[in-house]
């Protein structure tokens, strides 16, 4: 127990090292020769002492075939290395943070690899707080890695380092690098509540019948991530101009506030709770709705960019924004 | 943990590692040893094809403990190789029945490692060096496969990976091999294990036990000659000589006081270099009679055998000089003589006959010619397969079946000389040998085995006297192949028929001494003649070290090199980086092409914006479009369109838009 804390302790100073050394990085970032480290496992070092035994015994029976073999083995152990340093050089890596995250379940921050060269990137492995994931990238392509952490309370997750990392081949070397980039995640309250949205108490049913079928085409407005493909301005791209989403309004649908303010007597959390729970509720309702809360105020459209935003900003509330 | 268990699959590829590895040691193992890692081997499969863990701790443990009990007790120690070996072996098979996680998985190829060189620590073949190579590659394969994330990696790729992986290792590994430097002796001795029979000659000699040799193909030793080489009749290379005859076997004893009497050499010295195969005995089978040789502990003993202190048990080189013609100075001492003398137990009508003999011929040399002579004119017959004989072997050769290989002719005659009251003994070794002509040596084979005697004449000293000169004189000229019948079981007759059967031998055999030479007698004199052929002047071990780091460092900076250059991006297509070239040009001078233009577009706008370029671009663009999309129409090959690509030299304005202003 005592040998893995030290490990551990050497292991914390090598990142507060490395994180002085190559300074704040943007992303997306190529990982460069100079920050990689490799370090042999536990294995590797199994090995190592195996081929200290492998040359005494060959020196010591003068035997040239031993020594033959020994050396083979010391230099697979060396070209080994180079090859597990090489399963990181080159690599691009770049984060998205833009994805759901309630209080009580795994907030994702997902990763994106990208492999230029013409060699395959197997178990490459990515550390963010206490989670991980672990994939290959083919040649000439990009990868996803989604890294799971548990959250227990919304708010706003900040993450100063994260850390890319390969055992490959054969595990006797760990390679690694510190990536020194902010990722932050919010993390809306996890949806409940047993209130009824306010619209929902006077129109009731008629309102659920209006928002089907009687679509149009109300005019485009700017690309935000998360709008279905169908939605796409494709011709207005093909043009050549910025990408714009086409949008539709249900003539009978209305905007609705989902506001702070109808929650009287609730205390904060639970408020918040039952706003996300609403954002939700609405969204799936394809109605317009707008969020009103102390401090903020998010004008009525619905989409996943304008659902997003909602949620971060209940996530945020009361906490200090980077 | 869950997912760190091994499966089915993982199990069976590492045991099949294994077993392959082990195959290596087979004619070494107990055979228990053997029987016992495959059962557990097969218990542990059997137990995780049914998805099974490894069988309970107790059981582990008892059968652990007596394995390495009885290991004990059969080599009551575990130090030296055969002892090593065995536990080790034993160890992996007791692993693989409590194999679960990968942790074991990572031990059991260690173990396959080490199984795999201690096979070569006493081995010497190529072929053994490169199976375990083989295995090694396989066992890396394995590994790779078990240690990478579900889903583990084909087998072809893997083993294209491992194959990269060792490939790469190679140059590195020889440059260790070449510069590592090499200590004279071992750093500890190890207890010797001799366990291991040779063939050969051995320190006794019964009738027919040479038959056997003559039957065996294997190289004794190979001998190398400074200058001419002794003719056929002279060369006969001395191993052990018997001088204790109970009657139907010949033994080695002799005094150990008895040292040997000096010679005067005559005639011309051979100088020579023997390669001596390991043979388990401590003697040198030198050329008749040695007189120098270039051996550490080497001696001659009372009846002039060349031995050394230790058995050989690895291949040796010795430098020698011998004399074919001596004469001994000295007269015979007293206990050799008593010993010499000794007449034949039983065979009672062999005393009888040289009694006969020898009063019909008083004066020694008549006695000995009439030996011979007896030996030619009665029907006495040379063959390989001789008929067996009782206690009274030489009665029963002499008188009933007259049959008789060079061991029985040797034997009855050193018989009917001591009952004659001659001193004389038997001397085993070879005789002859074959030269390869493909790399200048002679290949002396266990078939090449001969008994001879030796008998003392006063005045002379030791007189060698070869009774199957006397009955079969072409044996001694021309070997043996050529001297039995057509009708004998021979290995080799056939290749008379096919002479290039035999050159091809030859050859091979010229590339084993030259793997023995290079390879397996590699030392430190060899790295230092290493040094000197690279130019290093007056080479000792701190410069070997010096050369051993600068090979290191050149060899690091090509692997890695090595291992980057697939880091490159792909290498374009010629047209497409002749055309990026193009482009690059034009950006220079202020026309970037846009990341959506294409190539017609492109030269469009650049004859828009650069009238003098028009013709220029939209030939090259012309030509590219046509080189990519429509090759079988292009006016160009896409060599002249890169030459035309390097051609163009874009000014940076328009020279002619300037000059009209």
């Amino acid at each position: 127990m005592t040998l893995s804390n030290l490990r551990q302790a050497a292991f914390d100073k090598i990142r507060t090292w490395a994180a002085r050394r190559h300074g704040r990085d943007s992303l997306p970032i190529t990982i460069a020769r100079r920050r990689v480290y490799i370090l042999p496992t536990r294995y590797g070092i199994m090995l190592a002492l195996m081929l200290v035994a492998m040359l005494i015994a060959g020196l010591n029976y003068n035997s040239n075939l031993g020594l033959a073999f020994a050396f083979l083995m010391v230099s697979v152990a060396m070209v080994t290395m180079h090859h597990c340093n090489r399963n990181l050089l080159g690599i691009s890596v770049d984060a998205a943070t833009e994805a759901d995250a309630f209080a009580g379940h795994e907030a994702r921050f997902e990763f994106r690899l990208q492999n230029d060269s013409n060699v395959d990137r197997r178990d490459v492995e990515i550390v963010c707080l206490a989670g991980s994931a672990i994939r290959g990238v083919p040649a000439r392509s990009s990868e996803s890695l989604q890294v799971d952490v548990p959250t227990a309370t919304r708010g706003i997750i900040r993450v100063a380092q994260f850390e890319l990392r390969t055992r490959y081949p054969f595990g006797w070397f760990h390679a690694w690098t510190y990536v020194q980039a902010a990722l932050t995640l919010y993390v809306a309250p996890a949806p409940h509540g047993n209130r009824t949205l306010p619209s929902a108490g006077g129109k009731g049913a008629a309102s659920g019948s209006m928002t089907r079928g009687d679509e149009d085409f109300s005019g485009l407005r700017a690309y935000q991530p998360g709008v279905p493909l169908k939605h796409m301005a494709w011709k207005v791209l093909a043009r050549g101009g910025e990408a714009a989403v086409r949008s539709y309004t249900s003539l009978a649908a209305q905007p609705e506030w989902l506001e702070w303010s109808a929650l009287e007597g609730l205390d904060i959390e639970t408020r918040l709770s039952q706003l996300c729970l609403w954002v939700l509720e609405s969204e799936a309702a394809q109605r317009p709705y707008g969020l009103r809360i102390p401090g903020k105020e998010i004008a009525p459209a619905r989409g996943g960019g304008h659902r997003y935003a909602c949620l971060r900003a209940l996530a945020a509330h009361g906490m200090a924004e980077p | 943990m869950k997912a760190d268990r091994v499966s089915y699959e993982d199990l069976l590829g590492i045991c099949a590692c294994l077993a392959l590895a082990l195959a290596a040691h087979v004619t070494s193992l107990p055979v228990w040893v053997l029987a016992t890692i495959a059962v557990s081997g097969g218990i542990r499969l059997l137990l995780a094809s049914r998805g099974e863990g490894p069988p309970p701790r107790a059981l582990r443990l008892t059968i652990s403990v007596v394995a390495i009990v009885l290991l004990f007790l059969r080599f009551r120690t575990f130090n030296g190789l055969a002892a090593g070996s065995a536990l080790l072996a034993l160890t992996a098979g007791l692993k693989l029945l409590e194999t679960e996680t990968k942790r074991d998985i990572y031990i059991l190829t260690l173990i396959i490692y080490f199984v795999s060189i201690a096979a070569l620590l006493e081995g010497e073949s190529f072929w053994l060096l490169a199976y375990l190579i083989g295995v090694c590659w396989l066992t890396t394969a394995t590994l790779l496969r078990l240690t990478t994330a579900r889903p583990a990696p084909e087998w072809a790729r893997s083993l294209r990976y491992a194959g990269r992986i060792l490939s790469q290792a190679l140059p590195l590994a020889l440059v260790f091999w070449l510069f590592f430097p090499r200590f004279g002796g071992p750093l500890w001795q190890m207890p010797d294990d001799g366990a291991t029979a040779a063939s050969g000659i051995g320190d006794s000699m019964s009738p027919g036990d040479i038959t056997d040799l003559a039957m065996s193909d294997d190289i004794a030793f190979r001998v190398r000659f400074k200058d001419d080489p002794p003719p056929p009749q002279e060369r006969y290379w001395r191993g052990p000589v018997m001088h204790d005859f109970d009657g139907r076997t010949w033994r080695r004893s002799y005094p150990a006081s008895v040292r040997a009497a000096a010679l005067t050499d005559q005639g011309p010295a051979y100088r020579y270099t023997l390669s001596l195969e390991p043979h388990q005995h401590n003697w040198i089978f030198a050329l008749d009679w040695p007189t120098h040789w270039d051996l550490p502990h080497g001696a001659l003993n009372g009846d002039y055998t060349l031995v050394q202190a230790e058995p050989v048990s690895h291949p040796i080189d010795v430098a020698l000089t011998s004399y074919t013609h001596v004469q001994s100075t000295e007269p015979l001492s007293g206990p050799l003589r008593r010993l010499d003398l000794a007449p034949p137990a039983h065979n009672p009508r062999t005393l009888q006959l040289a009694q006969t003999l020898r009063s019909a011929h008083p004066a020694e040399m008549d006695y000995v010619q009439s030996v011979l002579a007896m030996f030619n004119e009665q029907p006495f017959y040379y063959t390989l397969t001789p008929p067996p004989l009782g206690n009274d072997s030489v009665d029963a050769f002499l008188f009933d079946t007259k049959r008789g290989f060079c061991g029985h002719y040797a034997s009855a005659f050193a018989a009917l000389m001591r009952a004659a009251g001659i001193p004389a003994h038997v001397v085993t070794g070879y005789q002859g040998g074959t030269f390869n002509r493909f790399a200048d040596y002679w290949i002396v084979r266990q078939s090449d085995a001969h008994a001879w005697d030796e008998i003392w004449v006063d005045g002379h000293g030791w007189l060698r006297v070869d009774p199957t000169s006397a009955i079969a004189p072409e044996r001694v000229e021309r070997g043996l192949t050529d001297t039995v019948g057509a009708d004998e079981h021979v290995i080799s007759r056939w290749q008379r028929r096919t002479p290039w059967l035999g050159d091809t031998r030859l050859r091979l055999d010229a590339l084993r001494e030259l793997w023995r030479e290079r390879i397996l007698l590699f030392n430190q004199d060899s790295q230092q003649q290493l040094l000197e052929l690279l130019g290093i002047p007056a080479p000792d071990g701190e410069k070997l070290v010096l050369v051993l780091a600068a090979t290191l460092t050149l060899g690091l900076t090509w692997l890695t090199w090595q291992v980057r250059r697939e880091l490159k991006p792909a290498r374009k297509e010629p047209v497409i980086r002749a055309y990026s070239r193009l482009c690059d040009k034009l950006a220079a001078v202020g026309l970037a092409r846009l990341p959506h233009e294409g190539a017609e577009a492109f030269a469009t706008r650049v004859a828009r914006q650069r009238p003098d370029l028009r013709l220029a671009v939209d030939a090259l663009c012309r030509d590219y479009s046509a080189l990519r999309y429509a090759p079988a129409d292009a006016r160009v090959t896409s060599g002249e369109f890169a030459a035309a690509v390097r051609a163009f030299r874009p000014t940076r304005r328009d020279s002619r838009a300037s000059s009209e202003r």
